[in-house]
């Protein structure tokens, strides 16, 4: 007897835990589970509780699609997505190469400088960014000293230009360049490749776990974000998935939640399964940079 | 522009002439690529992150409004907030869900930690579990938590019906409002601090803990002397950025109650967005922000300076 009790005391602590763990991870989801649930039922299905739909509207997903613009909601967050991301892939890896693995007069001052800027909470910036994109000089009527229009407010610049570059990308690069070994770029200087050229085709792919982390984080938060396009745009046809989700959420009175929870799944989903197949650039993004939360 | 080279070697003098010009050449081809990478994202950094964080402090001291230049009025902005009892009260609401909201999460996020640390069966899938909300938006968090919170036909009340307690009006109740969005802050916060703190249990050394159980110690000892200290660090990490994120709590609360019920939620960031973008108080508004800013620059630059052994910066 005796000697079997040590094996199976660690056992029974091992199901207790599982089952513990199971219990919180049930409450983690349950929001999303009646979500989902909720958008399969039929609109007066919801005047009281229940778990379960009655039967499976699915129609309720293309209603809802036709109930508000989403389906323009969603054709705006595509393109504040891919217009966000593809300089930001450009220009941040660029500068976090160029800060990690070539010589530059004071490269470290200036990494201090991006640092500094990343503890910026957006939060911040807002009201002065707003400023900033309306006085942009020649456009929407501004004059060259950015007087007399409304700049850039309400086109897609405003939504896609602030964020082309970020420190925090700059930041996550040049941890990663910093690690690769400069003797393959000395190598290729001796076969007379350009410098640019060495970045391009030589250090660049060998980062591609940083672009690949550096796109996830942008992608979530391109798709995610709500604060500035509320700011900064006024007409329907450029705001994003996030405005539309929260215009049809205040619908004063009458929500008609198997609708809005149909969008939220829509919502939601392309980022669970982003997350789900890059987990591991996800969490090696944030135990670089511990943002968010 | 003329960059000059980083530090010559020593033996520079020595070397023959043409190789010391090619090295030069080289040197300063590097530089020159290096400023044509670096300078777009710095130009860009500067004029849409650095501009306006500076511009921010500036209108702090303005009467400006979004229409128009304001005049330079000193502190005035700052005394005017110190007797504004809407920002006052937005402030301690905000210092109230910070205190409820980060240490609550903090340790459940700990004790998950600790668990999916050990071997167990399915500690992917209980990872994802944990970190979902985190990677889903805000806005479709706060509306489907504005449906759970449905006094009429909300989960909410079913819970509580099901444990026999009577049911609330949740976000329509002034006095349930505020707890009601804590828990969702703590819900939507708590898998990115489990990925922190499972990051640090997974660099703590399994020799130690082996070493201590070899000495005898329990594993409650083992966890109080071992783990404990070596996630000191870590701790004060998560502390600081999960102060810093409560205090930016918006989209939540415009979404679900939008400041009510009778400013039951009215917490720092609303109240700066009201004041700008609503009343039209660029100066004032900017005012609240610089306040906000120091509060949240202080901790988070504490935060990285707790970790920068850990990343060699």
């Amino acid at each position: 007897m005796s000697s079997v009790a040590p094996a199976s005391r660690p056992a029974v602590g091992k199901v207790l835990l599982v089952v513990v763990l199971a219990a919180g991870g049930f409450l983690m989801i349950v929001p999303f589970l009646w979500m989902i649930l909720t958008s399969f039922k039929s609109l007066n299905e919801v005047n009281s509780f229940s778990w379960l739909p009655d039967r499976i509207a699915l129609m309720n997903y293309v209603d809802a699609l036709r109930a508000a613009p989403f389906a323009m909601y969603f054709r705006n967050s595509l393109i504040v997505v891919v217009g966000q991301t593809i300089p930001v892939l450009l220009l941040s890896t660029a500068a976090g190469y160029a800060l990690a693995q070539l010589p530059l007069r004071g490269s470290r001052g200036i990494l201090t400088c991006f640092i500094i800027l990343l503890i910026v909470p957006f939060q911040v910036l807002i009201v002065p960014l707003f400023l900033v994109v309306r006085r942009i000089p020649l456009a929407g009527g501004n004059d060259i000293l950015g007087q007399g229009g409304t700049g850039w407010l309400n086109t897609w610049a405003a939504l896609i230009v602030p964020f082309i570059s970020a420190p925090l990308f700059t930041f996550l690069a040049r941890q990663f360049f910093v690690s690769l070994p400069a003797e393959l770029a000395d190598a290729a200087r001796v076969d007379g490749v350009s410098e640019i050229g060495i970045f391009v085709r030589i250090m660049a792919p060998l980062a591609t776990p940083a672009f690949v982390t550096i796109t996830l984080f942008n992608v979530e938060s391109a798709w995610n974000g709500f604060i500035w396009p509320l700011v900064a745009t006024s007409s329907e046809s450029l705001r994003p998935l996030q405005f539309g989700l929260a215009t049809f959420a205040q619908g004063q009175g009458s929500v008609q939640w198997p609708f809005l929870m149909a969008m939220s799944a829509l919502a939601t989903l392309p980022m669970i399964l982003l997350f789900v197949f890059g987990q591991r650039y996800f969490i090696a993004g944030m135990a670089t940079s511990g943002i968010k939360g | 522009m003329t960059v000059e080279t980083l530090e010559r070697p020593v033996g520079a003098a020595a070397d023959e002439r043409p190789d010391r010009r090619r090295r030069g050449g080289v040197e300063r081809a590097k530089a020159r690529a290096g400023w044509l990478l670096l300078a777009p994202a710095l130009l860009h950094s500067v004029i849409f992150i650095a501009l306006p964080g500076l511009m921010a402090v500036y209108l702090s001291f303005t009467n400006a409004r979004v229409a128009g230049q304001g005049t330079w009025i000193g502190l005035q902005n700052y005394v005017d907030l110190f007797a504004d009892a809407q920002f006052l009260s937005a402030l301690k609401r905000t210092l109230l869900y910070t205190i409820a909201v980060v240490p609550v999460a903090m340790a459940l996020s700990l004790v998950v930690a600790v668990g999916l640390n050990q071997k167990i069966p399915g500690r992917a899938l209980f990872r994802t579990l944990f970190y979902v909300p985190v990677v889903t938006s805000s806005v479709a968090v706060a509306a489907v938590w504005l449906w759970i919170y449905n006094p009429a036909a909300g989960l909410g009340n079913q819970v509580l019906s099901f444990f026999g307690l009577a049911r609330s009006g949740w976000l329509t109740d002034p006095d349930v409002a505020l707890p009601a969005l804590m828990v969702v802050g703590v819900w939507q916060g708590l898998g990115a601090k489990m990925i922190i703190y499972l990051a640090a249990l997974q660099s703590i050394s399994p020799d130690l803990i082996e070493a201590a159980t070899l000495d005898g110690a329990s594993r409650w000892q083992t966890f109080w002397n071992v783990t404990w200290p070596g996630l000191a660090p870590v701790h004060f990490f998560v502390l600081v950025t999960s102060i810093a994120s409560s205090f930016q709590v918006f989209d939540l609360v415009y979404v679900t109650t939008g400041g009510g019920p009778a400013n039951a939620t009215n917490v720092l960031t609303f109240d700066i967005f009201t004041n700008a973008f609503e009343r039209l108080h660029i100066g004032y508004a900017s005012a609240e922000t610089v306040i906000m800013l120091v509060f949240v620059g202080i901790l988070i630059s504490l935060g990285r300076l707790s970790l920068r052994d850990r990343e060699g910066l």
